[in-house]
């Protein structure tokens, strides 16, 4: 099994979320996030005032899956989450030794 | 008429069968007694409370071997046990030292073995605890206090604790432990119908969830109303929340005889009586009215009271509430002071709260404004939503009032912030009902037409920001576009973020945090970008008759009515000298309009009393004149005046000034937005004459308690200030003349 995870831009949330249930996956989970990439911080001028944005809002969002629809899954987000701009994000799995359904206690696939 | 319900009858039937049995494991046993207390005490045993029991003995052997027999079963059946074995005297002193066991004794009921040995306890415990009531008063107050800073207030609370939250189980507890000290009435049938009603919601959640769960959470709502043979969770918050008022209202006033038993205790002298507003004084710590004042010929009298007592950070006296009720309604269209007092009372920021809410209690604030009954008491089935919605709509004023520096027009956003919601009360989208609803009460206000509508605006797009800003593309020029086509002013721009974010705040902490506010900010910044700057807020033209006065060269001072006009050949300083003569006589500047034609200054103050009637027209004349003269001490009048300044109990944001550059060619705009206070015009002059410049012109708003203040200003070659140091050092004088 392998944990998916995404950073992507905020209005991004909708249209990956779409593409991950036309995908088949029935769960995820999604936290508010903030940091930087390349891009780094920048400084803004608002109101007169200077002020460093240095943490970029962000979405992480978390799917687990089998690993046989990792790859795939990898590619639904990134082509859901891409403007071709700075900033779009960045998508990476990893291995899962145990997953279990509280609810129940079923582990591994079953539990997905 | 107090109804038994079948869970009272499932309470005492618990209770006995708990009794029964405690007797049987103690048999008879002498010089000793089981003493059931708090809750067991007072026969409301739920399905999972504590068995909260004392083994009381007069000091025999083998105590210790009892104690096991009693226990152990106890423990075996799986019942929480909570135990004690004491003597009467060792059970006294714990209580002394002990707040909590002390409320328990005052419950304890005999249960099993020697009666003289409890009733022993009983009376020792009484005795006791009215011997230390000053002390237990306030104690059982900071008590209270301290479980409405953790569990909040059940009223108001979508997931209300029913036993901590201020208006729950507790508080009527704590009435009853006032009254066991006699020092205030036990509560009466009112309060414990509300004690009873909100027991029974405790009971039931305790049967359906088979836990000891006190916190009344949404998915057991419904669940628990039908318990209670109620339609639905709805129907059940609303009872509750009708119930916690009654019981929140009797634990104020409560607390308040106790408090006063403590101070009279302290201080034998009469209370002083202190002019807070026109007929509006403190006294003891609350506020109440002024001798001479007749509620029945003053329908702006409940809102000025309000306003002075949120201001003055000070509850309402109960005597005084009952007598604002016989206020006449207010006019419609509201008259001006009575909109000011409002905004004055909604920019106390959290002292509004308990003011606004004491009102309400009393049915006043319908009175007011008749739409607010539809979303009174009225909760909101939304995971981010901690409040009901009208506790919500409070809230959000409250938290608009620290933003009133970031908006251009503060009134505004004090009215917005109260009425965004309003529509939740009607179905359909609540935006749009709510920007048709609060046209309609901006008008009973009498709120100018463009004001009306900005408000209206301001509620219909007041979810606008945020949504936009977490669902959008902020890079896309289109979003940004959009956003400015329905948000075409500046003005209402930084309304909707000031809103934003007080409607967030007064959510709960799901709905605000530093990712959203920063994605909004982002949002605001690129809009105001493509909005075009908007212009200040100019001298208003002169009338003729001004005019012609002007022609006459001065100098000049005319007193009509609340209109002072004040012509004399232009010199720097004229403005805030005026403005100091006026406050040194308790006039406040509602706003003031200085301009200049041909060499002559005509400056234009529409002025009211502080409080009480307006001083000898004559007399402000004679020092105006005096003053153009140079024969008058303007500062040793304010200084002397200054002593006299009510109390401010309410937390004010600290001022802001702001330097604007694109408004103006020939001269430097210095914005002032500040809380409004005596001698300030007179101050924030004397500072930019300090600072060698001379104001050419200047427009003077008060709006409500806030002050928005424009200054066209020059340096004394008449050029507009350049120099980035000087610059930072007005700013810095300006607002240490606000602050010192």
């Amino acid at each position: 099994m392998k944990l998916i995870t995404a950073v992507i831009k905020p209005f991004k949330l909708d249209d990956v979320k779409a593409a991950l249930q036309a995908f088949g996956v029935r769960g995820l989970t999604i936290t508010e996030a903030s940091g930087y990439g390349r891009q780094r911080g920048h400084t803004e001028v608002y109101r007169g005032a200077e002020y460093q944005v240095d943490l970029v809002p962000k979405v992480r969002v978390e799917v687990l899956c089998e690993d046989e629809d990792a790859d795939d899954l990898i590619g639904v987000v990134v082509k859901a989450a891409q403007t071709g701009r700075i900033g779009d994000g960045k998508v990476w799995s990893v291995p899962v030794e145990t997953v279990v359904r509280v609810r129940t206690g079923e582990r591994g696939p079953d539990a997905i | 008429m107090e109804t038994v319900t079948s869970f009272a009858l499932d309470r005492a039937r618990r209770t006995g069968q708990a009794d029964r049995w405690l007797a049987e494991l103690l048999g008879a046993e002498p010089g000793v007694a089981l003493v059931a207390v708090g809750g067991y005490g007072r026969r409301e045993l739920l399905p999972r409370s504590d068995l909260d029991v004392l083994l009381l003995h007069g000091g025999r052997d083998g105590i210790a071997a009892i104690a096991d027999r009693i226990w152990y079963p106890v423990w075996d059946s799986g019942a929480e046990l909570d135990h004690a074995v004491r003597t009467v005297p060792q059970a006294r002193r714990v209580a002394r030292a002990d707040l909590k066991v002390a409320l328990g004794l005052l419950t304890a009921r005999h249960v099993a073995g020697d009666p003289d040995l409890t009733e022993r306890l009983r009376e020792g415990a009484l005795e006791d605890w009215r011997a230390a009531a000053p002390t237990r008063m306030a104690e059982l107050h900071a008590a209270h206090d301290e479980r409405t800073k953790i569990s909040g207030e059940l009223a108001f609370l979508l997931e209300p604790d029913l036993k901590e939250a201020r208006g729950g189980l507790r508080d009527v507890q704590a009435i009853q432990a006032v009254a066991a000290a006699w020092v205030a009435p036990a509560p009466g049938p009112k309060v414990r119908t509300a004690y009873e009603q909100i027991l029974d919601a405790r009971h039931a959640l305790h049967e359906i969830t088979g836990r000891r769960l006190d916190r009344l959470v949404l998915e057991e709502q419904d669940e628990v109303a039908r318990a209670l043979g109620l339609l639905d969770g709805d129907v059940l918050l609303r009872m509750l929340a009708g119930a916690a008022r009654t019981v929140a209202y009797a634990v104020d006033h409560t607390f308040r005889q106790a408090d006063r038993l403590r101070s009279r205790r302290l201080r034998r002298r009469p209370a002083e009586r202190r002019p807070l507003a026109d007929g509006v004084v403190e006294q003891d710590g609350e506020v109440v009215l002024a001798r001479a004042t007749d509620p029945a010929a003053d329908p702006v009298l409940v809102l000025r009271a309000a306003a002075a007592a949120a201001q003055a950070g000070l509850p309402l006296a109960p005597r005084t509430l009952d007598r604002l009720t016989e206020c006449p309604p207010l006019p419609v269209p509201w008259p001006v002071a009575a909109r000011d007092a409002l905004l004055a009372l909604l920019g106390a920021g959290p002292a509004a709260i308990s003011v606004w809410e004491a009102l309400d209690t009393e049915g006043l604030i319908t009175s007011l404004i008749p739409d607010w009954e539809r979303v009174r008491n009225r909760p909101q089935r939304n995971p981010l939503h901690k409040f009901t919605v009208d506790r919500h709509l409070v809230e959000a004023a409250a938290h608009a009032a620290a933003l009133t520096r970031e908006v251009a027009r503060p009134d505004l956003l004090l009215l917005a912030a109260l009425l965004h919601d309003v529509g939740k009360g009607w179905p359909g989208d609540h935006s749009v009902t709510g920007a048709v609803m609060a046209r309609d009460i901006g008008r009973r206000m009498g709120l100018p037409e463009p004001d009306v509508e900005l408000v209206a605006s301001a509620v219909r797009h007041h979810l606008l920001l945020p949504m936009v800003a977490t669902r959008r593309d902020l890079d896309d020029p289109v979003t940004v576009k959009q956003v400015a086509v329905l948000v075409p002013s500046r003005t209402l721009l930084e309304l909707l973020h000031a809103l934003a974010i007080s409607d967030g705040l007064a959510t709960g902490p799901a709905a605000w945090n530093d990712w959203k506010a920063t994605l909004v900010t982002d949002l605001v910044r690129r809009v105001a970008a493509v909005l075009d700057g908007q212009p200040m807020p100019e001298p208003a033209p002169l009338r003729d008759d001004q005019l012609a006065l002007a022609a006459g060269g001065g100098p000049a001072a005319i007193v009509r009515g609340s209109e002072v006009t004040v012509v004399a050949p232009d010199r720097p300083g004229l403005l805030w000298r005026a403005a100091g003569v006026l406050a040194s006589h308790r006039l406040t500047v509602r706003s003031a309009n200085a301009t200049s034609v041909a060499g002559t200054a005509v400056t234009v103050f529409d002025v009211e009393p502080e409080f009480g009637e307006p001083p000898d027209p004559t007399l402000v004349a004679g020092d105006l004149r005096r003053m153009l003269l140079g024969r008058l001490d303007v500062q040793d009048r304010l200084e002397r005046r200054a002593r006299a300044v009510p109390p401010r109990g309410a937390l004010i944001p600290a001022p802001k000034v702001i330097l604007v550059d694109e408004a103006s060619e020939t001269a430097t705009v210095v914005e002032v937005r500040a809380h409004d206070a005596p001698g300030l015009l007179w101050r924030v002059g004397r500072a930019l004459g300090e600072c060698g410049l001379n104001v050419r012109a200047a427009r003077v708003e008060t709006l409500g308690a806030e002050v928005v203040d424009v200054f066209y200003v020059t340096d004394a070659d008449g050029e507009p200030l350049t120099d980035r140091e000087r610059r930072r050092a007005t700013v810095r004088s300006v607002l240490a003349a606000l602050t010192g």
